[in-house]
């Protein structure tokens, strides 16, 4: 280790060499870091090009999808009388081609995917709502554990499918009548979900302090576990999305979801179905549309989630 | 001098985070000799982990080091690159001990093949001769029956042993340089002693040199033959142990040496080191200690100053030491010679006071699947208005659960608790609840778990006065936030910042004003200074102390080192398995320790002090010196005031001892 040359040191004016004055506030200064947990998940949620591109594309779909309803003069239902304009293969008019009553299928595409992006939104909605709530009380009061269990149990092992088919069967097909079918079923998985989340956390110091000031409850849940599962909110909202857009074709697809006449995506694959063997563009074009759909809400959910944890904050 | 085995120089290590550069090893340098232990003196953030990671190249990913060199047997790694590099280096020259045992090892694989493993991966040796060597290394490692524990699995191990079989697994590979991150900071005091007696043990068997990476300057003493203190990721003083701990030349240093709880004096405060130690975000110029160094001179904000020459071996990187200073230094000199020495305050007589809490026979049961045990076992004590009661005990002895009964954020299976005359270990009527919790408050261990995250510390510190409705206005409110943070030394207008912009002493002031701002009477600080750096600890010592006097509170400290309470404590008592073994007055507890259990904790402590440390033989409790079968122990007196547990041969013999 050398010392620091002799010149140098005697170049130091003498003056130097005497007390300094102390300022105590200045040594609570430890330098802050500008960490902000928002900032640093989108920070890292936008680091990767793939979500870069599916965003950017989602968003154009997005507007797409509500710009294009109000701008068009093509109206999804009108139906052709001529046989001419039917079952044409894509065009420069017909994007996507025209069905068998010769309605333009880009135009029901697009209004199909308002509809179920709407009713999807909606379910997500829902769903994660009433399981952020329930979850959260099931999770503060054990004594709820025999019944939410009885709940869960009854409601997980009967298949999923068997509800909504009776559901939709009871109740008139309508759109409301799907976001009941689908929230009814997927809002106890929340809930449990969420609960085994609060269970991590309401152990935690900062909650058993609160305890001890005496916060009630509804306090703790909201101030201080809550806001720190916003982001794992968000992301299962968005995962929700494709679930129940998937959800909505399939009841559809076999006949027991929204009104034939309405355009959804699952009623458009439904009916490209029966033209498939002769017409097969008529049934990939929205299919097309629903994969993108879905497979851009499973990456955008799935970096978010990546994204929220601090761990990754680097 | 002996042989040079390793040096690193000027080493520059870099971390990227979040899009910033920060310097976390600001050109440290040490050199290592053979056969020597070498400590590495630092609190958290100081950069002395990075520093050693370096040396093996086990940086976080985005971290690298920018310049210097590590040179060993005449190679350079700081060149290396690939992992297949490192690899000649990490675990056969150069192995490191990490501080938690629990993550250190693999769960789901059996100690002895986990050791046998990196004998047969480091030499290929055949797996029945490996398997013969790692039991060899078991036994080495003072592990009983080692043939019967290769088989088991780490969670069958207590953590002491667990940190016996890592280091096994480290010394596997025959190192010549054994590097041991904060090795004990995980155990008990009793534990920690063992281990420390078996790391110096193995060092002489093996003829490694040993790097001991720690904050504790009692575990320093006790092992060290050289010391480097670092500060802000500069080493800023290094030499020989004793002069070190007799004639510390760095303002640091020195505070560090002051501050240690062991040396306070009954009644005064304790020295201590004024702020925060800086982060990494901090832009450091000059000496990085003058900020919180009430002595700094005007040169130590201007200029860094490079190392001096103490003696031959003893540098430190301080302008005291310079020509020019030799003046101010002896205006230091007679400053510190002026505080004459200062009388012990007597102890306070609690024998008219009245108990604002009473234990009665508390017995708190867990079930552990189908068993169950008791964590706690017919526990007894009183605790009067204003003094300052202490529970030390080994983790597991119970102590939290008996402060945690207190509060009431436990359940009780038996025996009663009584706060000022009330029963409260029952189903309490709102109105009772709320009177009992504005009076009882109780203060964390850990100040990083125990703050809410995502809210400001305006809300954290009001959080009581929502509850409570204890403002008549909005500005009213804000006074009593402003008041509590006042009152633990933190700036007003911190409270719109989040917590983690608060360094660890600071989150623990802040846990301390939540609990001040309802206006309590009673306190339970469980290990408030325990996950604290060193610096800090006095301040918060301090703090405490200074708020019992002013507002009158009464205290329950919770610890698990009896050198810590010694100089805060009015009466201490000392747990073991759920049982309180000895109570007593704090002066008499050290003067005349009964139970050997107590006599066991009073040893094992560190002392920093290279000369009595070094020569300290380590005194092991084992619970089997008792005779209980025959004669029954219960809890008397033998002294007014001096409880212990014990049956009737010993209590003889402890009255025989005390006259």
């Amino acid at each position: 280790m050398e010392t620091m040359k002799t010149p140098e040191i005697c170049d130091l004016p003498q003056g130097l060499f005497t007390r300094a004055e102390f300022h105590e506030e200045l040594s609570e200064e430890t330098g802050f870091s500008n960490y902000s947990y928002w900032r640093s998940t989108f920070r890292t949620f936008f680091k990767s090009n793939v979500v870069k591109v599916v965003v950017i594309l989602m968003l154009l779909l997005v507007a797409y999808t509500i710009i294009y309803p109000m701008v068009t003069d093509r109206d999804p239902y009108t139906v052709a009388l001529s046989a001419r304009e039917w079952n044409l293969p894509p065009s420069q008019e017909h994007p996507f081609g025209t069905d068998g009553v010769g309605r333009d299928i880009w135009a029901r595409v697009w209004f199909g995917t308002r509809t179920s992006l709407l009713l999807s939104l909606a379910v997500a909605v829902f769903q994660v709502g009433i399981g952020v709530i329930v979850g959260a009380i099931w999770g503060f009061y054990r004594k709820l554990d025999t019944l939410m269990f009885a709940i869960y149990n009854t409601l997980t092992n009967v298949p999923s499918t068997i509800y909504l088919v009776l559901i939709a069967y009871i109740m008139k097909p309508s759109i409301l009548t799907i976001i009941i079918a689908l929230v009814s079923t997927g809002w106890i998985s929340e809930a449990r979900w969420f609960r085994s989340r609060i269970l991590a956390l309401r152990e935690a110091d900062y909650n058993v302090a609160s305890v001890c000031l005496k916060t009630p409850p509804k306090r703790i849940i909201s101030r201080n576990v809550v806001p720190y599962l916003v982001s794992l909110i968000i992301m299962d909202a968005a995962l929700t999305i494709p679930s129940s857009i998937g959800s909505e074709v399939f009841l559809s697809f076999i006949g027991v979801g929204l009104p034939q006449d309405l355009c959804t995506l699952g009623n458009l694959v439904n009916q490209g179905r029966s033209a498939f063997l002769v017409y097969p563009y008529q049934m990939i074009c929205p299919t097309l549309i629903l994969c993108f759909i879905t497979i851009s809400f499973y990456i955008i959910g799935n970096k978010f989630a990546d994204a929220s944890d601090p761990r990754n904050h680097v | 001098m002996k042989e040079k085995i390793f040096e690193a120089k000027d080493v520059v290590v870099k971390f990227n985070l979040r899009g910033r550069t920060l310097t976390a090893i600001r050109g440290a340098s040490i050199d290592l000799y053979q056969g020597e232990t070498l400590a590495i003196v630092g609190e958290s953030g100081s950069g002395k982990s990075v520093f050693t990671k370096s040396f093996i190249g086990m940086l976080d990913k985005n971290g690298w080091v920018e310049s210097g060199s590590m040179c060993m047997d005449g190679v350079d790694f700081s060149r290396y690159k690939t992992e297949k590099e490192w690899l000649q280096v990490r675990g056969k020259k150069i192995a490191m001990v990490f501080q938690d045992p629990m993550t250190s090892l693999n769960p789901v694989k059996t100690v002895g093949e986990q050791i046998r493993e990196v004998i047969s991966y480091q030499f290929g040796t055949e797996k029945a001769e490996a398997k013969k060597q790692a039991i060899e290394l078991l036994r080495q490692v003072g592990i009983n029956d080692p043939e019967q524990r290769y088989k088991q699995y780490p969670h069958e191990f207590s953590g002491g042993m667990r940190q016996r079989v890592v280091i096994a697994t480290a010394i596997a590979c025959r190192p010549q340089i054994l590097i041991c991150d904060e090795p004990t900071t995980a155990l008990d005091v009793t534990v920690q002693a063992q281990i420390l007696q078996l790391i110096k043990k193995l060092q002489k068997e093996l003829d490694m040199s040993v790097i001991y990476i720690t904050h504790d300057l009692g575990v320093v003493a006790n092992v060290a033959d050289r010391v480097a203190v670092m500060y802000a990721g500069q080493i800023v003083e290094y030499g020989l142990a004793h002069e070190i701990f007799k004639d510390a030349r760095h303002p640091y240093t020195k505070a560090l040496l002051l501050s240690q709880p062991q040396l306070g004096v009954r009644g005064h405060d304790l020295h201590s080191i004024k702020g925060s130690p800086p982060n990494l975000y901090k832009e450091i110029k000059g000496d990085a200690f003058a900020p919180r160094n009430p002595d700094a001179m005007k040169i130590d904000y201007e200029y860094e100053p490079p190392f001096f020459k103490a003696s031959e071996t003893h540098y430190a990187k301080t302008w005291l030491l310079c020509d020019k200073a030799e003046e101010y230094c002896s205006e230091l000199a007679q400053a510190s010679a002026k505080r004459a020495e200062i009388a012990e305050a007597p102890p306070k007589d609690f024998s008219n006071a009245k108990p604002l809490v009473s234990v009665r026979n508390l017995t708190v049961n867990f079930k552990l699947g189908r068993k169950e045990f008791s964590a706690v076992r017919d526990v007894s004590f009183d605790i009067y208005e204003g003094e300052t009661f202490s529970l030390v005990g080994e983790s597991g002895s119970g102590k939290t659960t008996t402060g945690k009964a207190i509060m009431k954020i436990c359940h009780t299976s038996g025996g009663e608790i009584y706060y000022d005359g009330v029963k409260i270990n029952r189903k309490m009527k709102g109105h009772e609840l709320t009177d009992f919790r504005k009076n009882v408050q109780m203060i964390f261990q850990d100040p990083m778990s125990s703050l809410n995250e995502r809210a400001k510390v305006d809300y954290i510190i009001s959080e009581g006065l929502y509850n409570f409705h204890a403002y008549k206005n909005e500005k009213e409110r804000k006074e009593k936030v402003a008041a509590a943070m006042h009152s633990v030394g933190l700036l007003e207008e911190y409270t719109t910042r989040f917590p983690h912009e608060f360094s660890g002493g600071q989150r623990q002031r802040i846990g301390i004003a939540r609990a001040l701002a309802v206006e309590p009477r009673f306190i339970i600080a469980d290990e408030p200074i325990s996950a604290l750096d060193v610096s800090i600890r006095a301040q918060v010592i301090n703090l405490l102390n200074r708020l019992k006097n002013e507002k009158g509170f009464t205290y329950m400290f919770i610890a698990h080192d009896l050198s810590v309470v010694r100089f805060i404590s009015d009466r201490i008592a000392v747990m073991y398995k759920g049982r309180v073994v000895e109570l007593a007055e704090t002066g008499e507890l050290f003067r005349n320790p009964l139970h050997p259990y107590t006599n066991a904790l009073l040893q094992a402590a560190p002392v920093p002090d290279p000369d009595i440390e070094r020569d300290k033989e380590v005194l092991v409790y084992d619970p089997s010196v008792h005779h209980y079968e025959s004669e029954k122990p219960y809890w008397s007196e033998v002294r007014p005031g001096h409880f212990v547990w014990a049956n009737d041969p010993e209590l003889a013999e402890y009255r025989t001892r005390l006259k």
